[in-house]
């Protein structure tokens, strides 16, 4: 019996392919029925997230067998007809539980060592149990994978710290005040990056977001998404005194807070901490306001390097991680396959024009 | 059996290990928190606290009655603050910090010539000395621990201000937390030494020919609790705080324990 996969991702396609390939969850029942039925799989479950979509299968069927009809089955079932390269990939054991094991840890990732994948493999697991596509293999090396990624979450520093700009914000609020529950965020200005950080301080705790734009529709437009209140442009400085975080993104030429002005407007406070993210380029927060006592200031170029830091730590945690999960693949498969099985099936087998053709 | 100085001395080991530990810990950045080092101080503690009561049995007394005793309490109330304050999460860190002061402290109270014991001395004779020395003595524990809060918010902040990835990475507490927890600290220690310097008065009412401006600890006593007392009417009306009050809460400790000893020596109420 060979443990397969067979997928498409962001390593391997761009967005308007992988969109092709999506399925939607009340699809799933009868995608593997009739991978089934086909008789191409005894046990299956079927990933599909905005990043992949992946078929785990076990089959009776030679590998190389196993692997073409499965490709062509997906391709066939998404009624798919431009020329397929490189995009769909195919791995056999070990390399499929290998490539499982990557995936629930967060190796295989956008975002190195993100956690939300592990969440979906779960989801996507649980159902294919439930509706009993799943079996002694599938669980067993699913489970497996649950447990390779809990340990690596827990003993390597894979996971660890923040890799947008949003949550890095986060992290550094964490540092300077004794938690975010009630603290008052202003957003000056408007933006994407600003709205998220703003999201992201709120899902920590943060009471009350108030909105300030030169145009007050566009404050208030923000506002609604943050369920927070607009500010007119030409009162925001009386709510300085009771700020915590100020987020900046404007469009702004020249400095919207520039170091005598902060001087006078954090003299009220008495010694109360005040974090300023600007994510203005042009800057809108003049450099200098940093040297003010509790005062911190943060652009986006050390908000980004900080983000590029913790990836270039969880870079060098990858052989750790790499070689924990070769150990756990033999060892998972040792258990599937008594002695004397031949169990290795080669490794990835990329589909090309000429097969897809 | 071992002795009060041994048991003492082994106290200091222990929390010689936790300062080698803390290097270990400084080392790796601040990233890693567990709680060894407070197992460990919680062990010197133990021992501590088991050569403070051999002590006091052994002398029917409170065992404040010299400089080793009285260094020797300061040392083990810090410790014991510490070990409370640490076991609400974040400020368990605390200790990493701590360690270096309870370890020289104990090696300080051993240095040879300290430990005079007179056994018709005040402390023996009078409840309020003993009460009166307790009291100043773990106040000033508060003061040291009081410091060690503002070190590691003076680090921390520094990072913040810096833009450097040890402000996130590191698991010292957010730089808030720090300043609270000194805060407390130091209304704590300052309440402690009022009380005790109150006391000061039962205690000198016989002794008729005490001038008091004219005794060096008596003078030193009141000008560190005047020190401490703006420092917390500063921070009450004017809401000193953030750096400048890290400074002076640090200065104010380093003062303290360097010039404790001999002001002691200075007074001859006090030696």
């Amino acid at each position: 019996m060979s443990i397969i996969v067979v997928g498409i991702s962001h390593h391997s396609s761009s967005v308007s392919v992988r969109e092709r390939f999506a399925f939607a969850e009340s699809e799933i029942d009868d995608v593997l029925r009739s991978l089934t039925d086909r008789g191409l799989a005894q046990e299956s479950v079927l990933l599909s997230t905005c990043n992949r979509v992946e078929l785990y299968v076990s089959t009776r069927l030679p590998a190389t067998e196993a692997l073409h009809a499965i490709k062509q089955f997906l391709i066939e079932n998404r009624q798919y007809q431009d020329v397929i390269q490189d995009e769909i990939y195919c791995h056999a054991n070990p390399s499929s539980v290998e490539h499982l094991f990557r995936v629930a840890s967060g190796l295989d990732s956008l975002v190195l060592g993100e956690t939300e994948i592990l969440g979906q493999l779960k989801k996507a697991y649980h159902l294919a149990m439930e509706m009993k596509f799943t079996g002694g293999r599938l669980n067993k090396v699913f489970q497996k994978a649950f447990n390779v990624a809990k340990y690596i979450r827990s003993n390597t520093g894979i996971q660890r710290g923040s890799t947008s700009v949003g949550s890095v914000a986060v992290e550094l609020a964490d540092k300077i005040f004794d938690g975010l529950k009630g603290r008052r965020v202003m957003v000056i200005g408007a933006g994407d990056t600003s709205e998220k950080t703003a999201r992201s301080l709120l899902s920590r705790g943060a009471s009350e977001v108030a909105v300030t734009n030169r145009s007050y529709e566009r404050a208030e437009e923000l506002a609604g998404n943050l369920n927070g209140r607009a500010v007119p442009f030409q009162e925001w400085e009386a709510e300085f005194e009771e700020l915590d975080i100020v987020i900046s993104s404007t469009s702004a030429p020249t400095y919207v807070l520039d170091r005598a002005r902060v001087e006078k407007l954090i003299r009220p406070r008495k010694s109360r901490p005040l974090l300023l993210i600007d994510i203005a380029v042009p800057r809108d927060i003049d450099p200098e306001i940093n040297e003010l006592d509790n005062v911190y200031v943060y652009n986006i170029d050390h908000l980004q390097s900080i983000a590029q830091d913790y990836l270039e730590q969880r870079q060098k945690e990858i052989d750790t991680c790499e070689a924990f999960i070769k150990e756990k693949v033999e060892e998972v498969l040792g258990s599937l396959n008594p002695p004397g099985h031949a169990a290795k099936d080669g490794p990835m087998i990329q589909a090309d024009a000429r097969e897809a053709g | 059996m071992l002795t009060d100085r041994q048991w003492f001395f082994c106290a200091i080991l222990m929390y010689g290990v936790s300062v080698i530990y803390s290097v270990f810990l400084w080392r790796k950045g601040f990233r890693k928190d567990d709680w060894v080092n407070y197992v460990l101080l919680l062990a010197g503690f133990v021992m501590h606290t088991t050569a403070l009561m051999l002590r006091g049995f052994s002398f029917n007394r409170c065992p404040v009655n010299n400089l080793f005793e009285a260094t020797m309490f300061v040392d083990w109330s810090a410790v014991g603050v510490y070990l409370v304050l640490g076991l609400i999460p974040k400020i368990r860190f605390l200790g990493a910090f701590a360690s270096p002061i309870f370890f020289f402290l104990g090696i300080y109270a051993l240095m040879p010539g300290l430990d005079h014991h007179d056994p018709d001395g005040e402390i023996t004779k009078n409840w309020a000395v003993s009460l009166h020395a307790v009291l100043i003595l773990v106040s000033y524990g508060s003061f040291g621990l009081c410091a060690v809060a503002s070190c590691m918010y003076l680090i921390q902040e520094r990072h913040l201000k810096k833009h450097n990835i040890s402000a996130i990475l590191s698991v010292l507490p957010p730089i808030q937390r720090l300043e609270a927890v000194a805060g407390k600290l130091l209304i704590g220690g300052l309440v402690l030494l009022t009380l005790g310097l109150a006391l000061a008065p039962l205690i000198v009412k016989d002794k008729e020919n005490l001038v008091f401006y004219e005794d060096a600890k008596i003078l030193w006593s009141m000008l560190v609790w005047a020190a401490y007392a703006v420092i917390v009417a500063a921070r009450w009306k004017w809401h000193f705080g953030g750096k400048r009050l890290a400074w002076c809460l640090i200065a104010g400790f380093i003062f303290l324990i360097l010039t404790f000893s001999a002001t002691n020596m200075m007074s001859d109420l006090h030696r």
